[in-house]
């Protein structure tokens, strides 16, 4: 008679069973999508993404170098054609995309580029550059989107716009010295140029010095061997390998 | 008193209750004593992730392109390796040239931390590649292969 009245509990007894199941269950389902992330590799592809931009950048920049250094030594007419017919960028960027692939296979790295033309500071195949005037300046302006495949990141846009400008401030021709502002993208000033940054047309640069002035935030003082002629052309080039050439009177 | 009769099945519902938190609570106390072992998957990710980071790191000082294009700096690079690496992580870096992919243009002078059988003998080796456009005005690019293994 008591066993019989004791089999009443057994529905709760397996009632509770399936709860602790369902508890439990319910339980390793959250511990798994809250480890997920962990496990999963997002800091290595964010790296990658991040590299993959800095480098992309920096390519652009050498590019900018390599064209600015196109026609170094002719002047006039013949260095601005060298320089307008210069597809480096294009180049480059197009065995960019084949080398990021060798580098990263399996991530189905794609990236893809739009090189600037026209605009108003009439871009060519991503380049510009107005040099031999007062303030000068080289630049390049090319857009970017990458896709990695393999974590389905798409359409992840960026831009490069390196620019190195050089501005004379001052060079009377009573003196030995010209002053120039040196700037670089968002009018940044450009830091820690020294002697071997600049050049001066026909003559020994002996000295530059770098100091505040409220216009320009930072200019550098060349100081020439000798008085210095009423048009006088300065050459800058920065850490990055960009050239600049600006004329004064 | 049908009511009173069923209030004597309330304990084992309650004593299952119990059992079922002892049994778990007990399952959750030995898994947190528990030392469980490396998984190799895990470790190599750890690794993959800890070479990306130095890369980056040492790319956005701007000391590893210039350590990677001048030869006579690739001691440099293996010390500079060896500080930002934890001392029991080893490693062994390869540079190629991107377009000619055969020969690292290191073999004569290896980069790396540990002997070269830690590498081979090692079940969990991490591989990580890099790959730099270049210096100064010039496209030149080369692919860095790093190898770690933990000690």
């Amino acid at each position: 008679m008591r066993i019989v009245r004791n089999k009443k509990g057994q529905f709760i007894l397996i009632a509770v069973m399936m709860i602790a199941i369902m508890i439990v269950s319910i339980g390793a389902v959250l511990h798994s999508a809250g480890t997920y992330y962990r496990y999963e590799q997002w800091e290595e592809y964010i790296t990658l993404v991040e590299h993959i931009k800095f480098n992309t950048i920096r390519l652009v920049e050498i590019s900018l170098a390599n064209f600015t250094t196109c026609g170094n030594n002719s002047t006039g007419m013949h260095a601005y054609a060298l320089r307008m017919y210069n597809s480096t960028l294009k180049d480059n960027l197009n065995q960019w995309q084949n080398d990021l692939r060798t580098a990263y296979p399996g991530y189905g790295v794609i990236l893809a580029y739009e090189l600037a033309d026209g605009t108003n500071i009439d871009y060519f195949q991503g380049f510009a550059s107005k040099w031999d005037e007062t303030v000068s300046y080289s630049t390049a302006n090319a857009t970017f989107a990458l896709n990695i495949t393999s974590v389905g990141l798409t359409g992840f846009r960026f831009m490069a716009t390196p620019l190195l400008s050089l501005a004379i401030v001052n060079a009377s021709a009573s003196t030995d010295e010209i002053i120039v502002a040196v700037t670089q993208e968002d009018e940044m000033p450009v830091l820690k140029l020294e002697r071997d940054n600049f050049q001066v047309d026909g003559l020994n640069v002996t000295n530059v010095a770098s100091s505040y002035d409220p216009d320009y935030v930072l200019v550098y003082t060349i100081k020439c061997d000798s008085n210095i002629p009423a048009a006088v052309t300065v050459r800058v080039r920065d850490h990055r390998g960009i050239q600049v050439i600006a004329r004064s009177g | 008193m049908r009511v009173m009769r069923n209030t004597k099945g309330q304990m084992r519902v309650i004593e299952t209750i119990l059992a079922s938190f002892i049994f778990f609570s007990a399952l959750t106390f030995a898994n947190m004593l528990a030392v469980l072992p490396s998984s190799p998957k895990y470790e190599i990710s750890d690794l993959e992730r800890m070479g990306h980071s130095v890369f980056h790191d040492l790319d956005e000082q701007g000391i590893l392109s210039r350590f990677v294009y001048n030869e006579t700096e690739w001691g440099e690079l293996a010390f500079a390796l060896m500080i930002v690496f934890q001392p029991d992580v080893y490693f062994d870096l390869t540079i190629y040239e991107v377009h000619t992919q055969d020969q690292p243009i290191n073999q004569h002078f290896p980069i790396r931390f540990g002997a070269p059988e830690v590498f081979t003998a090692s079940d969990s080796t991490a591989s990580v590649s890099y790959i730099l456009p270049g210096q100064q005005a010039e496209y030149s690019p080369r692919i860095l292969i790093l190898q770690l293994v933990r000690g």
